[in-house]
């Protein structure tokens, strides 16, 4: 190597040779410290944090998006679908796309009716980077898509979504028990993430929707597509390869609800109650406790609601003195007298009065230092138990509720599902109010005076009660004394019919009464129609033996005089109530009438009741030919062998008891006789 | 000496090494970018190749001729590339922030780029001319100094931190096999003391990750450089230790990483590849920088000799630099890597700069 150095230097030799080598290795070694800490920093990135990165990078390019299940139907009795599906076409817009293609937002709104600046503003705002998407127009109508769809070359980054939206066939019928469903915002996505919502999502907001939630909207899916930045989905080969079995987790459907309740019923109960501006009216099946119809008025639509529900519209319904979205039937009001079956029934099961035990009502009561009017300002005369309750004789209840006290009166009101909630599967059920001394103690200004239970022994006072609960309690004095839940759902079934749970027929209990008694109270309500005296006898129906009560429930404080409907304010006018059972034997149907300012129970109530009872079974039951049969004498069989067991219908035909023309039929002849109601003038 | 006679001691003479070394490491460049190109514009891949064609004949042209009529004409080439640096810095193009280019139509310019070479030779020119002297006092060494210095600060100017960087490690590095005196090392030491906070970053790996893991949540960076940096680890990060494998890299597919064909093209080949092939391709560049010190040690002469320490100094802090960055370690300061990134003008200037380290491995034995 020495002829190496032997030129191009000025020093030469061994030792510079040297020197040069041990300097270059020097700085061979000096390279090596940076290398080592590089492959250092390489090893901790890559063996040591590699999982974490990995998940990191799989969060990076797979996006996750949710596959809405198919929310359950909803069917009545019947079949007929309330609440089913739609297909609904959003319209959708990519950022990252339409930052490139700065055209395209005013084209859109040429061919659309879209806010070019809004949507403008909208890109603007949008994260880039993310894949976001913006939805530019939902639930789109057909020719809109149509635009979209034939444009699309034109309108890069403009997209369709399909999605699907509840639809209600028969637009607000029975809404009150169907109920909507909306969207989610951003906020309850937030707060029920747990839950697996998010934004956008359908949600139950009242009624069946609400309350089987859970129920309805089943499992949502998951699809996972490999993005790139721009959140653009790659290849379907690319994901599988990635992702493999990962790629899609099927939804699980939404189970379907069968109701007990019948589309026709409800819509006869729209058309009775069409004078009507607001109340409620509930009709079950006395046997079991299963509801036919549950209707409130004033309605919704529940496709507005569901949908596009503009912001006026919104505050019209809110602001409407009627209250639309309130379910009248499960909200709790002054009873007025259809309470007295309770103080009557007290009265007989205490030993205080007996069917023939006779008052006198002359108009007032007088209690303390205080009268009390019956609202028969003259008076009844002498009466008895079946005569006071169809006359809905004030002065009689009044000394019972005096002899009873409050809490007697309560306990028997608590007896007949008074101030609990029937446990109907509806969201926002009221329990109702029984007071009580105590209960008076502390609510009421100056604690609890005598005279409380004066008023509450007409339904009046403090007491308050929801339509459903007075149509249960009636059908539990009409089956024998069987206090029935409500049955409003039949059951619960997968979309391909398969029964997952049938709601039980249960009794909540069996009514702790001398089945005599019961009998005693029934009579007294059958004179209601039966008798000239009853107060809804004009209202009665020819072919049917039909029992019910009047309510007429003051809104206003009981010492001002009661004004006729006209002459009144309608916030002041009374209340109006009709509960009635038909047929009294072998009942098939407890309707109960709330009409909210309605007027007098018998004119404002009962024709409602009586006209609903008469078309379920006219019509919804199909005896239409045999009633009229029954009422032109051709055929009176016929309608009984129809409504009777097997075995009843063998014994006889029906009897006349009062012998007139129309008189009540469906009762078995054994019976007929003591049914009659004894009046006294 | 006649270049026709020695053609036939030209081919048996050529470097098998260093020929081995920059061909795998073209070819990892290939496959890097072939696989890269499946998410961007296609074709850079073979370009790439074409460009290293190029650029092997530009280098054999270098290599064959005989390197030293770069020694006479150094400071003439250093001084041309020194008035490009003055002419880009008043008309260049701005892109990206920073003015590094002089638009010559069908190509672009980058004058820093020239000024690696530029100083390497001049360096080498100085030392040569000044002798194999021992302890060489300030007297001597300022204006080396100057040399460096000039073109640094130009280069910082425009800003390009990462190509001034380079330079500045390229001149300390060739300082290194100098007989320096003592009390001019102490000085430079000052200057190493400048220099610390580099040297800082690569011990301190706990404050780095805290940091780029900092970084990292998207809802405070989803764009710059801390986007950019934290996509680029977690595209090396995910590869683990034996990578997602040849086209799978869902980072760089995905396009999460700019610049992925460019500066953060290693991100790619660990995401592909995985810590082995992280450590095969290092384990090729450092043994290229060896090996450029190999052909140093037996350079013939001090001009050859300093040449050959720069081009591997080059090379080397080059790959440090990038690497560094592209992991998290270093600043983002806009640096390729040798060989294996595509473009234009990297391209040329490392294989302008492998020709003269084959030059002068060629001429070692020609007295």
């Amino acid at each position: 190597m020495s002829s190496e150095t032997s030129f191009g230097g000025a020093l030469s030799g061994a030792s510079e040779v040297a020197h040069r080598t041990r300097r270059l290795v020097l700085v061979g070694l000096v390279f090596l410290v940076p290398w080592v800490v590089i492959v250092g920093r390489l090893w901790f990135l890559q063996v040591e944090e590699g999982p974490h990165y990995q998940s990191l990078a799989a969060g990076n390019f797979v996006r996750e998006s949710d596959i809405t299940p198919d929310r359950g139907r909803i069917f009545d009795a019947k079949g007929r679908v309330l609440a089913e599906n739609r297909p609904s076409y959003d319209i959708m817009a990519s950022p990252m796309i339409l930052f490139r293609n700065k055209e395209v937002p005013q084209l859109l709104a040429t061919k659309l009716p879209i806010d070019k600046d809004k949507l403008e503003r909208l890109i603007a705002a949008s994260q880039t980077g993310t894949g976001a998407e913006i939805v530019v127009r939902r639930d789109v109508p057909r020719d809109q898509v149509a635009v979209v769809e034939t444009w699309k070359n034109e309108l890069p980054g403009i997209y369709l979504r399909i999605s699907q939206r509840r639809y209600y066939p028969f637009d607000s019928l029975a809404a009150h028990s169907i109920g909507y469903v909306s969207g989610i915002s951003e906020e309850e996505a937030r707060s029920w993430e747990s839950t697996g919502y998010t934004g956008g999502d359908q949600v139950g907001r009242t009624g069946l929707e609400r309350w089987f939630e859970s129920i309805l909207r089943g499992a949502p899916g998951l699809e996972r597509n490999v993005v790139d930045v721009r959140g653009v989905e790659q290849s379907a080969a690319v994901a599988n390869e990635l992702l493999g079995s990962l790629r899609r987790v099927e939804p699980v459907p939404g189970q379907e609800l069968v109701l007990t309740l019948d589309a026709d019923l409800t819509q006869i109960a729209d058309d009775a109650m069409a004078r009507t501006p607001s109340g409620g009216l509930v009709a079950l099946d006395p046997r079991d406790g299963s509801i036919l119809a549950l209707y409130s008025k004033p309605g919704f639509n529940l496709n507005a609601w569901s949908g596009r529900l503009s912001n006026e519209e919104k505050r019209r319904i809110d602001n409407d003195p009627f209250k639309p979205m309130l379910n009248k039937v499960t909200s709790s009001y002054f009873p007025g007298s259809t309470y007295k079956v309770v103080t009557a029934m007290a009265g007989l099961e205490e030993g205080l009065v007996n069917a023939k035990t006779e008052v006198d009502c002359n108009g007032v009561f007088h209690y303390g230092n205080r009268d009390f009017r019956c609202w028969n300002r003259g008076g009844h005369g002498e009466v008895n138990l079946a005569s006071a309750l169809a006359a809905s004789c004030d002065v009689y209840f009044y000394g019972l509720g005096v002899e009873l006290g409050m809490d007697r009166l309560a306990r028997y009101a608590t007896e007949f599902g008074f101030g609990e909630m029937t446990g109907v599967t509806l969201p926002g059920e009221s329990a109702g109010l029984v007071p009580t001394k105590a209960w008076h103690e502390t609510h009421s200004a100056g604690g609890f005076q005598f005279g409380f239970a004066v008023n509450t022994s007409v339904g009046q006072g403090d007491v308050r009660t929801t339509p459903l609960q007075l149509a249960l309690s009636y059908a539990a004095l009409a089956n024998g004394g069987s206090l029935f839940y409500p049955r409003l759902v039949d059951r619960i079934q997968l979309q391909d019919g398969t029964a997952v749970y049938e709601y039980p027929r249960k009794a909540r209990r069996q009514l702790p009464f001398k089945p005599e008694n019961i009998r005693q109270v029934m009579r007294g309500l059958r004179a209601v129609l039966d008798t000239d005296e009853g107060t809804a006898h004009e209202y009665r129906l020819s072919y049917v033996d039909a029992a019910g009560k009047t309510g007429t429930a003051q809104v206003r404080a009981l010492d001002t005089a009661r004004l006729d409907g006209n002459e009144a304010l309608f916030a002041d006018r009374d209340h109006a109530w009709f509960v009635a059972v038909a047929p009294v034997e072998d009942p098939r149907i407890v309707v109960a009438v709330f009409v909210e300012h309605g007027g007098h129970g018998a004119s404002a109530a009962a024709p409602v009741a009586m006209k609903v009872i008469d078309r379920y079974f006219r019509e919804v039951l199909g005896m239409d030919e045999a009633v009229t049969a029954y009422v032109d004498g051709s055929d009176r069989k016929r309608l009984h062998d129809l409504l009777h067991e097997p075995e009843a219908a063998a014994t006889g035909t029906p009897s006349k008891v009062s012998g007139e023309p129309g008189a009540p039929v469906f009762r078995s002849p054994t019976e007929g006789s003591g049914s009659a109601p004894e009046v006294s003038p | 000496m006649k270049s026709t006679r020695l053609a036939g001691n030209r081919t048996r003479n050529v470097d098998p090494v260093l020929l081995f070394l920059l061909m795998t490491i073209a070819l990892v460049g290939y496959f890097d970018l072939h696989s890269s190109a499946n998410v961007a514009v296609t074709g850079h891949d073979t370009a790439h190749l074409m460009r290293l064609v190029v650029g092997l004949v530009a280098a054999t042209a270098i290599g064959f001729r005989d390197y030293r009529f770069l020694e006479r004409w150094a400071y003439i080439i250093y001084g041309g590339v020194m008035l490009l640096l003055l002419v880009v810095l008043a008309v260049g193009d701005i892109r990206n922030g920073s003015q590094r280019w002089i638009d010559l139509g069908a190509i672009d310019l980058q004058p820093s780029e020239l000024a690696k070479l530029a100083v390497i030779i001049a360096l080498a020119r100085y030392f040569h001319d000044l002798g194999e002297r021992d302890r060489l006092g300030f007297a001597d060494l300022w204006p080396p100094a100057l040399m460096v210095l000039c073109p640094f600060v130009l280069i910082l100017e425009e800003p390009d931190l990462g190509t001034g960087m380079v330079v500045l490690f390229i001149a300390l590095t060739m300082m290194a096999v100098q007989r320096i005196s003592w009390l001019v090392i102490g000085a430079s030491g000052l200057a190493a003391a400048a220099a610390a906070p580099i040297m800082w970053f690569f011990v301190m790996h706990d404050y780095q990750k805290a940091r780029v893991l900092a970084f990292m949540s998207p809802e405070r960076h989803l764009q710059g450089d801390a986007w950019q940096v934290s996509q680029s680890m977690i595209a090396i990060g995910s590869g683990g230790l034996t990578g997602k494998g040849f086209l799978k890299g869902s980072q760089v597919q995905g396009g999460f990483v700019t610049y992925h064909e460019t500066d953060f093209i290693f991100a790619h080949h660990a995401e592909q590849w995985g810590f082995l092939g992280s450590l095969a391709l290092l384990g090729l560049y450092l043994a290229l920088a060896w090996w450029s010190l190999n052909i140093a040690r037996t350079a013939r002469d001090r001009f050859a000799m300093l040449c050959a320490v720069g081009v591997g100094a080059f090379v080397f802090w080059h790959v440090i630099i990038n690497i560094g960055m592209v992991t998290g370690t270093l600043p983002v300061v806009g640096l390729w890597l040798p060989l294996v990134s595509y473009g234009g003008t990297a391209t040329v200037t490392v294989m302008a700069a492998m020709g003269l380290l084959t030059s002068i491995s060629l001429r070692r034995h020609v007295f």
